[in-house]
């Protein structure tokens, strides 16, 4: 009889800590659920308006390419207009600004994302800072050096043109010898300030509800409303720098002028500031310059697909 | 040591605290109970896991998990042996006998390197925890092996050379360090177990440190995996020190004069020295990259192969057997260039199978036995401690007369990479692979300008097979070392940009095996590079 009683308390006590041992999984599995689905919906709203079949590009018709038509636009900075301007920003001894010729090129809208630039990662298996994939996947790719930039427009380049669903105005525009790559200086600052002159993307006066300056870090691509922009150009100010393919160098600008200077250090121009920054820096005309191996939470890149 | 309990009585015959005449030399044997006989290699077992408690243990989970796991199979090793003991009721424990100068003069040689080599590169002393962890596992190794062998352990200073000499040639990185307990575990068992009758005397065919090192050795450049060694960055560092040369030389003479050992080291240095300038006469190119003898085989013709017990007794077997090192370190330096595997293991691989030939080269010898002017010379087969002093007055002379003439510590004429361009240019043996190998080891380095010239070098295909992809590669690192030509040619790699190095550059380029020259004057950097050989450094020397 006690035997029975023993092994009786024995089954329960072994049957009530099941049920507390389920419970506590049960509240676990619960929580990692709950906690996967909020993530895995936070990641379709970062990814909304890109391509996934596309290696996140973003889901329009051009794949977020913008043409910028061929056409002459004024270079550097007029002191008198822009009492901001730097030294670095005028275009000679002689005169302050410069007028520059150039052809028809098609520049990106946005900013890569982060899941752009992991597209690449993962396709290539190209060694990134760990860093550059752990933003948000619709913000700005950050903590890329200027070789990480050229790399992923190489690749992109070669994607592009074996890419079956190309928009054929891209298609022919590759044909005719045009390459993915990064802006020039020339080419960002014509698409940010057109040929009228203007200080700042939107105008002559800095607005704050324009571009993400002075914040606290980047913000997704294209969050910043700008209807006065030119070409419907997104963050052309702030967010972060830009790299472009121009060594660092004084003005005047001259497209194939790279291989001067090859004795120096290598420095390479960013172009329109950063969260990091203030107004003046969000400029369409100031220049910026950074190491190429510089790897910056401020620091990110554009694209353009141009025959220069 | 004191003894467990009265009641288990020695079964050897030997009591507690006996003492005997071994050959003249009194041993003292001491045994254990079978509680002391876990308590004691577990003393090394706990303080094998008290560094692994360590920061720099613990900075890498790989290198703390590698402890552990060498404290774990310890440990249960000793818990077997403590139950053996406990049911058998035998008992195990320790020879004590006066040291052997064999062990603890080699160590203190071995130790005199590594404070010199450490006092040039940082590393070694970083290092300094590992090989001391080290220690103490092949003490408790050792120990174990032995008493799961025979009754009794040799206490004394045998783990330090092997283990010191081990590490003079290959470390494992953090990553892959359970390799180098694993490593130390089969030289010990190699001692152990690899052994044969010689001259009426069991003893070990191998050198342990050697026979470790040259299968592992093997194996990594078996599977391709020699890069999870710091073998490369041990061999060219030990240049850092200066006049690294004469350091061993006097470290060696120490060596040579307790173990007459010179007929070795001294052969296979005359041997190494006289093929490479015979070379050089034939070709026009050095041999060896930047060095008559590169510094590790130096090294190691004095401390790896002059194991006493495992090379020839006699003189002329001595001779022998180092004119043998040199002759292999020579030709296994060429037959691994061929494989494209590292050059720094040919010191490593042929020390085993030189041990292997020991008893052969004695029995060769013996017939010059009768051989009266072989014998006046020191040379026959009876070895004799004025002969060695001979031997090493000879040895003195020739040391001095090379490095008087620029063969030892002076500059090479390999250390200039435009002598290489220009031997590449014309076609000479081997140039363009050394001209290729001196860039991508200053690329490494971080010489932008050496990163961009190998660059070019893959993309034209003109001294090497073109590869447009390794060549990106070698530009982007040249572009973020700041080299402007990197960047152009990263970004467009038709039209290839080449330029003169930078001063930082030459900083790098001009070490001669040396640190870097980062503290000297733009003046005397452009002298240097002058002397070098690069022309438009001797228009700056003029400018400024």
């Amino acid at each position: 009889m006690n035997n029975q009683k023993i092994t009786l308390r024995t089954w329960r006590a072994c049957v009530g800590r099941y049920c507390v041992f389920l419970l506590i999984s049960g509240l676990c599995l619960q929580s990692v659920f709950a906690q996967n689905t909020s993530s895995t919906a936070q990641l379709a709203a970062q990814l909304q308006g890109f391509r996934a079949d596309a290696w996140f590009l973003p889901d329009d018709e051009m794949l977020g390419f913008v043409p910028i038509p061929a056409g002459s636009f004024p270079m550097g900075s007029n002191p008198l207009i822009d009492p901001m301007a730097f030294e670095n920003e005028r275009w000679s001894q002689t005169s302050r600004q410069g007028i520059v010729e150039l052809p028809d090129y098609y520049i990106s809208r946005f900013e890569v994302t982060t899941a752009q630039f992991a597209a690449f990662v993962e396709a290539t298996a190209y060694r990134a800072d760990p860093q550059s994939q752990q933003q948000a996947l619709n913000h700005p790719v950050a903590y890329v050096s200027w070789t990480d930039a050229v790399a992923y427009s190489r690749w992109l380049d070669k994607t592009l043109r074996e890419a079956a669903f190309l928009p054929p105005a891209l298609k022919d525009f590759l044909m005719e010898g045009a390459h993915v790559t990064l802006p020039n200086e020339a080419e960002w600052e014509k698409a940010a300030k057109g040929a009228d002159g203007r200080i700042y993307p939107w105008g002559n006066q800095m607005q704050s509800q324009r571009a993400n300056v002075a914040s606290g870090g980047t913000m997704a691509v294209g969050s910043f409303s700008c209807p006065e922009c030119l070409f419907d150009l997104k963050d052309m100010s702030g967010n972060v720098w830009e790299w472009t393919r121009s060594a660092y160098q004084d003005y005047p600008f001259e497209a194939s002028n790279n291989r001067v200077n090859l004795a120096e250090d290598a420095l390479w121009v960013m172009r329109g500031g950063s969260y990091n920054d203030e107004s003046n820096n969000a400029r369409a005309a100031v220049r910026g310059a950074a190491d190429p191996g510089a790897r910056r939470p401020f620091i990110g890149f554009r694209l353009v697909i141009s025959k220069q | 040591m004191q003894s467990a309990s009265n009641k288990s009585r020695p079964q050897d015959g030997q009591g507690n605290g006996a003492v005997k005449s071994n050959g003249g030399v009194e041993t003292t044997s001491v045994l254990l109970s079978a509680k002391q006989m876990l308590v004691v290699p577990s003393v090394f077992i706990l303080a094998l896991f008290l560094i692994s408690l360590l920061p720099r243990i613990q900075s890498n989970e790989t290198l703390t998990v590698s402890f552990w796991g060498a404290c774990t199979a310890l440990l249960l090793w000793a818990v077997f042996l403590f139950r053996n003991a406990l049911t058998s009721g035998k008992r195990k424990g320790f020879i004590l006998t006066k040291p052997k100068p064999q062990h603890y003069i080699q160590a203190m040689v071995h130790m005199s390197v590594y404070v010199y080599w450490g006092w040039a590169w940082p590393p070694v002393q970083e290092y300094a925890l590992l090989l001391l962890a080290q220690l103490f596992f092949a003490y408790a190794f050792d120990m174990m092996l032995a008493w799961s062998r025979r009754d009794t352990y040799l206490l004394g200073f045998g783990p330090f050379p092997i283990i010191f000499s081990t590490n003079l040639f290959m470390w494992f990185r953090d990553d892959w360090f359970y390799l180098q307990f694993i490593m130390i575990a089969v030289g010990f068992m190699g001692k152990e177990f690899v052994r044969w009758n010689r001259e009426g005397r069991m003893t070990h065919i191998f050198n342990p440190s050697a026979f470790t090192l040259g299968l592992f050795s093997l194996i990594l450049i078996v599977t391709g995996t020699t890069d999870i060694t710091w073998g490369a960055q041990i061999a060219s560092t030990l240049s850092l020190a200066p006049g690294i040369y004469t350091y061993l030389f006097i470290g060696g003479l120490v060596v040579m004069y307790f173990f007459s050992i010179t007929l070795v080291a001294a052969s296979a240095a005359i041997v190494l020295f006289a093929l490479s300038a015979l070379y050089f006469s034939i070709t026009g190119v050095p041999y060896f990259l930047d060095s008559e003898i590169p510094t590790a085989v130096f090294l190691g013709l004095h401390l790896l192969v002059t194991d006493p017990s495992t090379s020839p007794r006699t003189p002329t077997g001595k001779l022998f057997f180092g004119v043998l090192y040199g002759v292999g370190v020579f030709v296994l330096y060429t037959v691994l260039e061929m494989f494209g595997s590292p050059t720094f293991y040919d010191k490593l691989l042929c020390v085993p199978l030189l041990n292997l030939s020991v008893q052969w080269i004695d029995r060769v010898v013996l017939p010059l036995r009768k051989n009266q002017t072989l014998e006046r010379l020191g040379l026959g087969v009876t070895p004799s401690r004025r002969a060695n002093l001979g031997h090493m007055a000879v040895w003195i002379v020739f040391f001095a007369s090379m490095t008087l003439m620029g063969k030892t510590d002076s500059r090479h004429v390999g250390d200039s990479l435009p002598f290489w361009a220009q031997a590449c240019e014309e076609g000479r043996v081997h140039a363009c692979d050394r001209m290729l190998l001196l860039e991508s080891t200053y690329c490494t380095d971080n010489s932008g300008w050496a990163c961009n010239e190998i660059g070019a070098q893959y993309y034209s295909g003109k001294y090497v097979e073109a590869d447009p992809e390794r060549a990106l590669g070698f530009f982007s690192r040249a572009c973020e070392l700041r080299f402007q030509a990197g960047c152009l040619n990263f970004l467009d790699p038709s039209t290839i940009s080449v330029t003169q190095p930078r001063a930082f550059d030459l900083r790098l380029l001009l070490r001669e095996g040396g640190q870097n020259l980062m503290e000297m004057s733009e003046p005397d950097l452009y002298a240097r590079a002058c002397e070098h050989g690069w022309a438009y450094a001797c228009t700056s020397v003029a400018v400024l």
